[in-house]
């Protein structure tokens, strides 16, 4: 065998590799495309086929029927919303909370600077559960309703995220633009508000992306505060308690076709956003 | 929070003043962070420990009664006891079965006490020709920490082995790199309740779901494994979905780790002529070691608290810790028993997290 042979078979090999690599992790959204595309007959086909086919004659014939079912669902469609209010609400909030914050830790210097950081860190990694009866307790104590409680509650993992990651890129900015704009009469805030704001406008886009889709695809917290009140669920509670119109048999035709219409937003979000995800993934587990 | 924060009049100070300005600016500005986090986090969870000790209901008027430790203790008392092996009534000697010709044992109701507390079976096994019941106040949650611990073992060791792997593929060079990166993020990116819905169906335990047709493609099983149902199969297969989610996320942290790692280390290895296995073991894996460390500990503490995959498949056939507290609170309204079985799971956590904060250090300047 020729060196350029065995160059060839190295580099047909590596992408078979890779081609198996991306199936695995493409597959089950295959599956759950094919199989919104049944209709129940061809769902109860066995064994099940790999693209969807007429029961009787084999051709293939997909349908919309599950899609078309799913958007006139309305606790499908409240929950699109319910998540929308609910996601947007909690990056908004926990980025300018944040912000605050982070610009205190990364750049002012007081005392009890040390274990403030150490609490924010800690809090990164604070198991939701934890905390969820003293929760739900406290939030029936204040009367919230189910979404600003979701709201408030969500704090609980996107905040101290945000705060952290902020606080490192505040750390990272120049400290000499803070000392001239103070030579230059400026106070500390509005250092921070004209000045070191929009520096930080890449990191706020990473750490909102980031508290946006933890907040979209939270399940426990929305679970619990909407036990009582059915009409605040978002979109990952009405998935996992989805019940058909006739709730004779759990409808996976319309169970797949929402998962489809839930997946695409983030995989477009994940398509234009790759690298700013991917530097707040990092950010958050390894320290450059 | 502009407004609070205006300084006073603005005329010339010391450093002094200055210094004494910016340190009532940060106190200022970290307010609304330590607020919130006290509503959302540090009173909850003093409630949690209070509640705890108590036999607290949830949306109820009863007296609530301080219990001490009795919810722990429910919680996790187990003991062992031996089997006797059974007598028959009529003869007097020890029953064997006629078929096998394995003794017959007394069954573990017989053996396991009572009072004060009710132990119920959780399993049986033999040692050195004795028989013995594993009995547990509340099998529930003593299988939940079997299971979680279980579950957060096998994940983390096949997400590392398989992630580093997709990592070192994709760390190459090769065309299709970035489709490749945007493909690992997508199942990151979709919340749990979906990909664990869509894993639901293709477990289906009839030929209807795509692992029965495989698996009877394949000459294994009849095409009805229930796979969800199963006590065998639960397990493996709630492995197998996490390990599917969360593979793709330890692998692009890997793969940021490896691109820390500098070109030149491979070229000298080369040049000193160690292959490529060689450079694995010499060069890539002890410099990613911080790297896997991290991620290691990220994901254990991720794992243990394992929640949606667990309620949403699994719902109350099979507990994870973090569901069983769940429906403890809401099915039973126990808030002082789920309380106490949501301790156990900080603590379990605080562990991993002290190990955590050590390991990465905190940099105040």
């Amino acid at each position: 065998m020729t060196k350029e042979q065995s160059a060839l078979i190295n580099k047909v090999l590596f992408y078979i590799v890779i081609v198996i690599i991306g199936v695995y992790l493409l597959f089950p959204f295959y599956w759950a495309i094919n199989s919104s595309l049944k209709t129940e007959a061809q769902l109860q086909m066995t064994p099940a086929t790999f693209i969807p086919r007429s029961p009787d004659t084999n051709v293939i014939s997909p349908t919309f029927q599950n899609y078309a079912a799913v958007f006139q669902n309305e606790r499908f469609r409240g929950g699109l919303v319910n998540s929308a209010v609910v996601a947007v609400a909690t990056t908004v909030i926990a980025l300018s909370v944040g912000a605050f914050a982070a610009f205190a830790l990364g750049k002012l210097r007081f005392r009890g600077k040390k274990p403030s950081l150490y609490l924010i860190l800690s809090m990164t990694m604070f198991p939701q559960v934890a905390v969820l009866t003293g929760l739900y307790a406290v939030i029936r104590t204040l009367g919230l309703p189910a979404i600003p409680s979701m709201i408030l509650s969500y704090m609980l993992f996107t905040l101290p995220f945000t705060v952290w990651v902020l606080t490192a890129f505040f750390q990272g900015l120049p400290t000499e633009i803070m000392q001239s704009a103070q030579v230059d009469g400026a106070t500390p805030f509005q250092t921070f508000y004209l000045i070191l704001l929009p520096l930080t406008a890449p990191a706020l886009v990473t750490t909102g992306l980031l508290a946006f889709i933890n907040a979209w695809n939270e399940y426990l917290f929305a679970l619990t505060f909407t036990t009582i009140e059915p009409n605040a669920r978002t979109v990952p509670v009405v998935i996992a308690l989805f019940t058909g119109q006739i709730s004779r048999q759990e409808p996976f035709g319309e169970i797949m076709a929402a998962a489809v219409v839930v997946t695409i937003p983030l995989i477009i979000l994940v398509l234009i956003f790759q690298r700013k995800i991917m530097e707040g993934l990092t950010a958050g587990a390894v320290k450059g | 929070m502009a407004a609070t924060s205006a300084p006073a009049p603005k005329k010339k100070k010391g450093t002094g003043d200055l210094a004494k300005q910016e340190e009532r600016l940060a106190y200022i500005l970290l307010v609304p962070t330590l607020v919130i986090l006290f509503i959302i986090a540090f009173y909850p969870l003093g409630t949690v420990f209070a509640n705890s000790l108590t036999d607290r209901r949830f949306a109820s008027a009863d007296p609530v009664e301080f219990v001490g430790l009795d919810n722990y203790i429910n919680l996790l008392s187990l003991t062992v006891k031996e089997l006797p092996q059974a007598v028959d009534e009529e003869t007097g000697q020890p029953m064997v079965d006629p078929e096998t010709g394995e003794p017959v044992y007394v069954t573990a109701i017989d053996v396991l006490p009572r009072d004060p507390r009710r132990y119920r079976d959780l399993s049986q096994f033999s040692l050195f020709g004795n028989r013995y019941v594993l009995g547990a106040t509340d099998r529930d949650f003593v299988r939940s920490i079997g299971d979680t611990l279980r579950f957060t073992f096998f994940t983390i060791i096949l997400e590392t082995v398989i992630g580093l792997g997709i990592a070192l593929v994709v760390n190459s060079k090769f065309k299709g790199r970035g489709v490749m990166r945007t493909i690992m993020l997508v199942p990151w990116a979709i919340p749990t309740a979906v990909s664990s819905r869509m894993w639901e169906y293709m477990f289906n335990s009839t030929r209807t779901g795509f692992f029965n047709v495989v698996f009877q493609m394949a000459g294994l099983g009849n095409g009805q494994i229930p796979f969800l149902v199963d006590q065998a199969w639960q397990l493996p297969a709630m492995i197998a979905i996490d390990v599917w989610k969360t593979t793709p996320f330890m692998a692009l942290l890997l793969l940021a780790g490896l691109q820390l790692i500098p070109r030149e280390l491979y070229e000298a290895a080369d040049v000193d002529g160690a292959g490529k296995v060689r450079q694995f073991f010499s060069v890539t894996l002890p410099l990613l070691q911080p790297t896997i460390a991290v991620a290691l500990v990220f994901r254990t503490l991720d794992a243990v608290r394992v929640f949606d995959l667990f309620q949403i498949v699994l719902t109350k056939t099979r507990y994870s810790m973090a569901s069983f507290a769940y429906y403890q609170l809401i099915d039973s309204q126990a808030m002082g028993y789920s309380s106490a079985s949501s301790v156990i799971i900080f603590a379990m956590i605080t562990v991993f997290a002290i190990f955590y904060i050590r390991l990465l250090g905190v940099s105040d300047d």
